[in-house]
């Protein structure tokens, strides 16, 4: 079949940078990555791009395609070019681009560095000089973090990255997460320390692209949201975004609904509330924020003061309240039985792109 | 990595070089797991492991060689998951150990089936503690030989351009395996071989170079590996009539005989009209959503991605790959090569503790074990010896080759070359192989190198000239090449992965329990033999 895609090409050298276009014939089966290859042996030699696995597990050959990160060992060609689609591939975004397809990587190895990403001894030693006595459950806790292949797909998406190259970002937060979740780990508090400082956990603006945009399914933002209800659980609660959080639970608590009035001052303090008092004057005027008082109380307040209890009862704090696998598994199951024929459930997000049918390579 | 965090850990000043990331690796694609008699799945000890891997190695593996890995894998395994490798547990909270081919015990440890990733992980994470310097994308390309001592690698610099000496008083090569070499393979698009060719180069031998071990589940069309975590969870083997087939070829441990048998199995199948479309079928289906999900989501998740196959409903095509050079650089149990300062550990280098045919679970083991004991050997020579020069000359030398090849402005592209290679060694020096088909291979080699000699690289610029490493890594992948038929070529017998059904079907220990050993002299492979260590067990007949 024919394929054509179109490149940002970026020479370094002359500082040029031009889209160009090239059309290969490939077989059915190829993937965004032999098509580069077609286009690097047979057209152009000097188109530079990483790659090494070719099967989803080495992380180096993240891109983007029509303005989104993936990885092009990952991305089948079949369906695009039957479509008559030409898609534009350009290098990842939140990262200097060194040449065509490559960006410099540094930035992104130097946040990893900063989570201090090894495990540090404490709260369990192994009882005889073997191995730590841990249940699989307990270590699901970080069964998706532990599956990131450090592509950068997310951080290379990440909108909040996109306003502070500062912020730690969805990848270097997911392999934070990776620690203060293993239960062998004895620095989890001073981590969350950390990783509650400026450009930390609550910088995050909840956008989703990093989960949405992950090849493998880690799911940056479960991780970042995770470290969020641990930091609260341990009572670091010092940034707006956490004094935010808490002041949610608390509303809903007692009144079944968010009190906006509120949550200004218990976010931000009470000084910094006066000082928008004018605004908020204003918002009531327009009908846009409900008076303070009487306390606006929702009609079945009791439910959800019952869910409360019932997660509180059971204990459901920090990353522990975050339900891993089992629901995974339960959801496979019910898209197996309704439709034996198109189920496509993964095990937890939509992380399989499930090819079509191939037709079987002949003797080439 | 292993034989930098002990040679850091010695006390010697480390750097490592890679012309990946360290975590791009290759050993992070290694999915089933890794070997150690840990006992945590049923009664095991390290004296089983040993038999069973000397066993695997159709007797080549050298006995002490494998005795050290056996006992060391255990120890070895527990400090990798105090480091805090991710790895699978039982009901009572140990390691989780699953079956694995031509073993007596479950005694693969492992992490889902991501093993290899974690531990590339892990040892990256532990790495970074040690703030070990790190060469990223820098492309070793030569050894700096002086004094007759390794001493030092000349590479070139990737991001920056330019050839960068880095002068050390030793050298560890643990460059994997050059499943390059054929077309269909699992190994990733790194796996060129580089090490062995270096050795090779400043007159180092390589031994057992003829055995490249087919991996007998790797998916069609592409290749890519379907991990033996499949059949040690159960799944099946079928040809298109639905026969699990290895009833007759190994009738007691069936889909868990050694790999070499499996693959023979396999393309014998495919051979005698029984595949499917040039593939025998891997059925997982009975082993339900619920496990394949838990234990096989990487597999599942390549199969639809590269096949467009659910194993929960469908069986997968599979046919035999390239996988694991059992061959390499020949070392003694401390890495050490017959060149002073230089040493190699894992895929590139043969100890030997795979023989004719590797144990799926113990490459991982290998790179582990005979990693940290190279790295600590090496450090050790460091600490205690002087000091390093690297001569003008050799980088002199080694800018003016590099730049013949570079200001060449007419002659081939590599691409047809490296097709063609990696095609022909598929079709003459495969699973089976004819004395007829070889010798054809030799020419067909000698003639793609003398094309190669007028190999032009289109990218002239210094940012990220991948098009020049690629050149330089087929000239690697050609030398080996090389090497091998002449290895495939001088052993007149059938052992393990080297297979010549057609004149020498069985297996000759009169003649040929040794090893072939392979230097580089006139522009072409000179060889010679050396002893198996055989310390325990004699050989035997082999079945399973």
């Amino acid at each position: 079949m024919q394929v054509a895609l179109k490149i940002w090409r970026y020479d370094p050298e002359g500082g040029d940078r031009a889209l160009r276009e090239y059309e290969v014939d490939a077989p059915e089966w190829v993937t965004l990555l032999d098509v580069l290859d077609l286009i690097k042996d047979r057209q152009d030699g000097t188109l530079a791009y990483r790659k090494s696995c070719r099967m989803m597990i080495c992380g180096s050959c993240g891109m983007r395609m029509d303005g989104a990160a993936v990885l092009a060992c990952k991305t089948r060609m079949y369906d695009i070019a039957e479509a008559g689609h030409v898609p534009v591939i350009s290098a990842m975004g939140n990262l200097p681009i060194v040449k065509d397809l490559v960006v410099d990587m540094a930035p992104f190895w130097q946040k990893f560095r900063a989570m201090k990403p090894w495990l540090e001894p404490g709260y369990v030693e192994p009882p005889d000089g073997k191995e730590h006595r841990i249940s699989q459950e307990r270590m699901n806790v970080i069964h998706k973090e532990s599956l990131c292949i450090n592509c950068g797909c997310c951080v290379s998406e990440c909108n909040s990255m996109e306003s502070d190259p500062e912020f730690l970002g969805p990848q270097a937060l997911a392999k934070g997460m990776r620690f203060v979740g293993d239960p062998r780990d004895g620095r989890k508090v001073e981590r969350l320390e950390d990783y509650n400082s400026e450009h930390g956990i609550w910088d995050c603006t909840r956008c989703y692209f990093c989960t949405e945009r992950c090849p493998k399914g880690v799911d940056p933002r479960d991780a970042i949201a995770k470290l969020g209800a641990e930091s609260v659980k341990e009572g670091i609660t010092r940034d707006m975004g956490a004094k935010h959080a808490k002041w949610f639970v608390t509303s809903a608590k007692t009144t079944g609904w968010l009190r906006e009035t509120e949550l200004v001052p218990k976010t931000q303090g009470v000084v910094s509330s006066i000082k928008q008092m004018k605004f908020a004057m204003s918002l009531a005027k327009h009908g846009k924020v409900p008076p303070p008082v009487p306390p606006h109380v929702a009609d079945k307040v009791d439910e959800a003061r019952a869910l409360h209890e019932i997660v509180s009862a059971q204990d459901r704090r920090g990353f522990l309240g975050h339900v891993q696998g089992e629901r995974a598994i339960a959801r496979i199951e019910r898209a197996v039985e309704e439709d034996p024929e198109h189920a496509t459930a993964s095990r937890d997000a939509a992380d399989v792109t499930p090819g079509r049918r191939l037709t079987r390579r002949t003797a080439d | 990595m292993r034989a930098a965090i002990e040679a850091h850990d010695a006390g010697a000043d480390v750097a490592l070089i890679s012309k990946i990331h360290p975590t791009r690796s290759h050993s992070g694609a290694a999915e089933g797991g890794i070997n150690a008699a840990l006992g945590n799945a049923s009664e095991d000890d390290p004296e089983q492991h040993a038999y069973d891997t000397v066993k695997g190695s159709d007797y080549l593996g050298d006995q002490d060689a494998i005795q050290i890995l056996c006992d060391e894998a255990p120890g070895d395994v527990y400090q990798l998951e105090n480091w805090g490798a991710v790895f699978s547990r039982t009901e009572d909270g140990r390691i989780a150990q699953r079956p694995f081919g031509a073993a007596g015990a479950p005694r693969t440890a492992y992490a889902a089936d991501i093993t290899g990733h974690v531990l590339v992980q892990v040892l990256y994470e532990q790495v970074c503690k040690r703030d070990v310097k790190t060469y990223e994308e820098f492309f070793a390309w030569r050894l700096v030989v002086d004094d007759d001592r390794c001493q030092g690698v000349i590479c070139w610099d990737l991001m920056g351009g330019g050839l960068k000496t880095i002068g050390a008083k030793t050298v560890i090569l643990a460059t994997g395996g050059a499943g390059r070499l054929y077309v269909g393979t699992t190994n990733a698009y790194a796996c060129t071989g580089d090490g062995m060719a270096m050795a090779l180069r400043v007159g180092v031998a390589l031994e057992d170079m003829e055995m490249m071990q087919f991996h007998p589940t790797t998916l069609s069309p592409t290749g890519v590996l379907i991990t033996e975590g499949c059949r040690g969870e159960g799944a099946y083997l079928l040809n298109s009539e639905g026969e699990r087939f290895l009833k007759r070829y190994a009738p007691n441990a069936m889909e868990l005989a050694s790999r070499d048998v499996i693959s023979r199995a396999e393309q014998t199948e495919i051979d005698e009209g029984r595949g499917v479309d040039g593939n025998v079928l891997l059925d997982l289906r009975h082993l339900g959503a619920d496990k394949i999900n838990e234990r096989l989501h990487g597999t599942r998740e390549l199969s639809m991605v590269f096949a467009g196959v659910d194993p929960i409903r469908e069986p997968i095509p599979v046919r035999p790959g390239a996988h694991y050079h059992m061959g390499g650089v020949d070392t003694d149990v401390w890495g050490r090569t017959s060149l002073e300062g230089l040493y190699a550990a894992g895929e590139c280098a043969c100890v030997s503790v795979h023989g004719a045919n590797r144990l799926g679970g113990n490459a991982l083991m290998e790179t582990i074990t005979y990693g940290k004991r190279a790295g600590g050997h090496a450090a050790d020579w460091a600490l205690s010896h002087t000091t390093v020069a690297v001569p003008p000359s050799v980088e002199a030398d080694a800018e003016r080759d590099l730049r013949a090849l570079l200001d060449r402005a007419d002659g081939e592209r590599p691409w047809r070359i490296r097709d063609e290679l990696a095609q022909t060694m598929h079709e003459n020096f495969g699973v089976f192989r004819r004395e007829d088909q070889m010798t054809r291979q030799g020419e067909i080699v000698g003639g793609l190198r003398e094309r190669y000699e007028r190999v032009v690289v289109e990218d002239k610029g210094d940012v990220f000239n991948n098009d020049l490493t690629q050149a330089l890594e087929l000239g690697f992948l050609l030398e080996l090449a090389d090497c091998m038929v002449v290895c495939g070529l001088a052993r007149k017998e059938s052992r393990g992965a080297h297979s010549r059904p057609h004149d020498y079907p069985d297996r000759d220990d009169e003649s040929y329990l040794r090893h072939t050993l392979v230097t580089w002299a006139d522009d072409a492979p000179k060889l010679e033999w050396k002893p198996v260590t055989v310390t325990k067990w004699q050989p035997q007949e082999r079945t399973y």
